[in-house]
């Protein structure tokens, strides 16, 4: 009894540490610069942007903020500029999301069906490569081909036989708002190919000789097989693709400042933020837009994961 | 270990406070001078030059002068200035700058360092009400490195060739500009190859304001309460630059390339630009056989047929300030500096065609005998500064955003004025 007490009492003192605690100390070793890094240029600015836009801040003001509670969110709810940034955003975000989602797929899987492994390469370079180009050289190139004179309008004339005809790609509204996404969608397609192909490259090939032998089209196939074994790349790709048109700039910065486009129909909510923080120097409004966008893009990545998850499959 | 991880984010939240907080600095032992200006293929070697011959004369002193093409200077001084970053001197438009005097960013002119006795003898020293736009309670935040108004460069030559005479055909009114356009204008189709003039989209306060006011409009009434006063001035200006775009008489637009950047090529692209003397400079430099062709001719800016007032493009000035923020001997030395920079008025009008607008230089009959300064100077007696105030950014966007509406957008000059009327309202309401 009194050596049971003594084993006891000795187990309280000793603090006792299993072998994978050991191994977890080096991986929080490992993880600690990441979660530093992020602290300070994610994690800090989000928050130092919540607590901006509670506040009248001026950008090159030396004085006090007046502190508005939520009279920066009362504001842009009520702005007119503000809700047509969000549908300026909602309109690049779904006329380029799915479009990426549903054309990544399907030159991913004509890609990888492809027999030749020269050949194979040579299609995933050539899609991958307007990936690796700045936004910047990107919408200058497309600037270029957009512009009146330029290719766009030659080559549009030349195939359809309409000599002279200006398709207005950066004077017409809904032109505008189409150039947008074309630039978008050319530049972050070949990404996302390699990210459909690597997911792909996961699924065993004998699960299509075994549906192959019961009869399976190539059709089936891939709706049956393919798209259930591939849920974790496609919502992958879906989150990213989502978040990244939801934060689009560059396209529609250069397309307005040095194109000569007009802002409105593509005055998407970063381009809003942008004008609002150090155009206007309204940084506590920016802020609050920017907040907003955050908290959508929050609630969408959430959705999407819910959705994902209700009918996972395994093999 | 949660504790440890606990603690560890606390410290990487608190530390970029420490690591980013400044105050103002009193610097000792050498001097060094950050100079932020835009780019001038004239002008930046000029500076240069000058900046050796002070360091020379100052060996405490190290002058790092830095450019930015003009268009990205307003946003890169601005955040570096919210970052307590700022350059020590740095020049900007007017509308830009002004902010950065509201705000206390900038500080008064030395006028002892600049060389000279006092504010009077600033004052003095320059043309009457050039330096109104920079003195706030009687002091003054900047010297001018140029004073600039806009007139329309001509190139006779596309005159010619489209069967007109360039002497006696130049446009004198607004009617006139769109009968001249049309004469010399070629198209593919709908696709515009050669132009006649194109207007310098984006600066709508120095040129679609005084067009406005030609008609009897102003930006805002005198009383500094009401904005966008004179429907009808407003709604004919609307409407002639709906007609001049691609959906009207399609003469021009935003989406072509910025006819300055083409005129100076003299490709057969465009025959007239609204520009600067600055400009002359340039073409000197860049197409010296166009310059010295006799084919380049400058008419004033034009007027319309009924205007009730004679209005020329609004002149604005580019003024060195220098950076409160920096220590006390950085900023004597900052005024040393462009007090000598300044002192050479006749070098940067010969070779940067860059005006200041001195009482010595613009009363000096080498300045008068300069080609085309006569039409420049002719337009800027009937011109006006430019608007400045806190929220000139703000105010440039709404008249960009109305006049791209009508041009591009398809909304009717109404709706487009009413759009802007309310907004520029709240705009002043708010300020």
């Amino acid at each position: 009894m009194s050596d049971d007490r003594e084993a006891s009492a000795i187990m309280k003192k000793t603090t006792y540490r299993g072998i994978e605690k050991k191994q977890a100390r080096w991986g929080v070793a490992f993880v600690v610069p990441s979660v530093l890094f992020f602290c300070l240029f994610s994690f800090y600015p989000i928050i130092n942007a919540m607590f901006t836009s509670l506040f009248d801040k001026r950008i090159l003001s030396l004085a006090a903020p007046k502190f508005l509670g939520l009279g920066n969110y009362i504001y842009i709810f009520k702005s007119a500029s503000f809700w047509n940034s969000m549908r300026a955003t909602l309109v690049f975000t779904l006329g380029t999301f799915i479009p990426l989602l549903v054309f990544s797929l399907m030159f991913a899987t004509f890609i990888y069906n492809i027999c030749g492994r020269r050949s194979r390469g040579f299609f995933q370079i050539a899609y991958y490569t307007p990936a690796v180009l700045s936004s910047v050289v990107a919408a200058a190139i497309w600037l270029l081909i957009l512009a009146p004179p330029g290719l766009g309008n030659q080559v549009l004339n030349w195939l359809c036989r309409t000599p002279g005809v200006d398709r207005k790609w950066l004077a017409n509204g809904t032109m505008l708002q189409f150039s947008t996404m074309l630039v978008y969608f050319w530049k972050y397609i070949g990404y996302f190919v390699i990210l459909f192909i690597t997911g792909l490259a996961t699924i065993p090939p004998t699960i299509y000789e075994a549906a192959t032998i019961d009869g399976s089209s190539k059709w089936q196939s891939f709706w049956r097989i393919t798209v259930p074994l591939l849920k974790p790349t496609i919502l992958l790709v879906s989150v990213m693709a989502m978040l990244q048109c939801l934060k689009t700039f560059s396209t529609q910065y250069l397309f307005t400042q040095s194109g000569g486009a007009a802002q409105d129909p593509i005055n998407v909510i970063t381009l809003n933020i942008y004008e609002t923080g150090i155009r206007n120097q309204r940084i506590g409004r920016a802020s609050a837009m920017s907040i907003v966008l955050f908290v959508i893009m929050l609630v969408l990545t959430f959705a999407q994961f819910k959705i994902s998850k209700s009918d996972d499959v395994d093999y | 270990m949660k504790k440890a991880i606990i603690i560890l984010t606390i410290v990487a939240l608190i530390a970029p406070m420490a690591l980013f907080a400044q105050g103002s600095k009193e610097a000792s032992g050498p001097i060094t001078i950050k100079f932020w200006t835009h780019e001038d293929v004239n002008r930046n070697p000029l500076e240069l030059q000058y900046i050796a011959e002070f360091e020379a004369a100052n060996p405490n002193v190290k002058v790092e002068y830095t450019t930015q093409a003009s268009g990205k200077m307003a946003d890169i001084v601005q955040t570096a200035f919210a970052a307590n970053q700022g350059p020590t001197i740095f020049n900007l438009p007017i509308s830009d700058e002004y902010a950065y005097i509201v705000n206390g960013r900038v500080a008064p002119v030395d006028a002892k360092a600049a060389g000279y006795a006092d504010y009077q003898a600033i004052k003095s020293a320059y043309v009457d009400g050039t330096l109104d736009s920079v003195t706030v309670d009687g002091k003054i935040y900047g010297l001018p490195l140029e004073l600039t108004n806009w007139a329309i460069l001509l190139n006779k030559g596309i005159f010619r060739d489209a069967g007109l005479d360039p002497d006696k055909d130049y446009p004198k009114t607004w009617e006139d500009m769109v009968a001249v356009s049309e004469k010399i204008i070629q198209r593919d189709g709908d696709i515009i190859t050669r132009r006649g003039f194109d207007f310098r989209y984006g600066y709508y306060l120095e040129w679609l304001v005084p067009m406005v006011e030609q008609l009897g409009g102003k930006l805002i009434s005198d009383d500094g309460k009401t904005a966008i006063v004179g429907d009808d001035a407003w709604l004919k200006v609307l409407t002639f630059m709906q007609q001049w775009g691609p959906n009207g008489k399609n003469l021009g637009s935003s989406t072509y390339t910025a006819a300055r950047k083409l005129f100076n090529k003299n490709n057969g692209d465009i025959a007239m630009a609204l520009t600067g003397y600055y400009q002359t400079a340039r073409i000197a430099e860049e197409n010296p056989e166009f310059y010295a062709s006799g084919d380049l001719m400058v008419i004033p800016f034009p007027q319309f047929k009924d205007a009730v007032k004679e209005v020329a493009n609004c002149y604005y000035g580019h003024f060195y300030m220098v950076n409160a923020q920096a220590s006390k001997a950085e900023q004597e030395a900052a005024w040393k500096l462009i007090g000598y920079l300044l002192s050479h008025g006749d070098e940067y009008l010969d070779k940067a065609a860059l005006p200041q607008p001195t009482k010595k230089l613009f009363e000096s009959p080498e300045y008068k005998a300069k080609p085309y300064t006569d039409v420049f100077s002719a337009d800027m007696e009937k011109a006006h500064i430019m608007y400045y105030s806190e929220n000139s950014a703000e105010m440039q966007k709404l008249l960009k955003s109305a006049v791209e509406s009508v041009m591009l957008s398809g909304v009717s000059p109404e709706k487009a004025l009413a759009t802007l009327k309310a907004s520029a309202q709240e705009l002043i309401d708010e300020n």
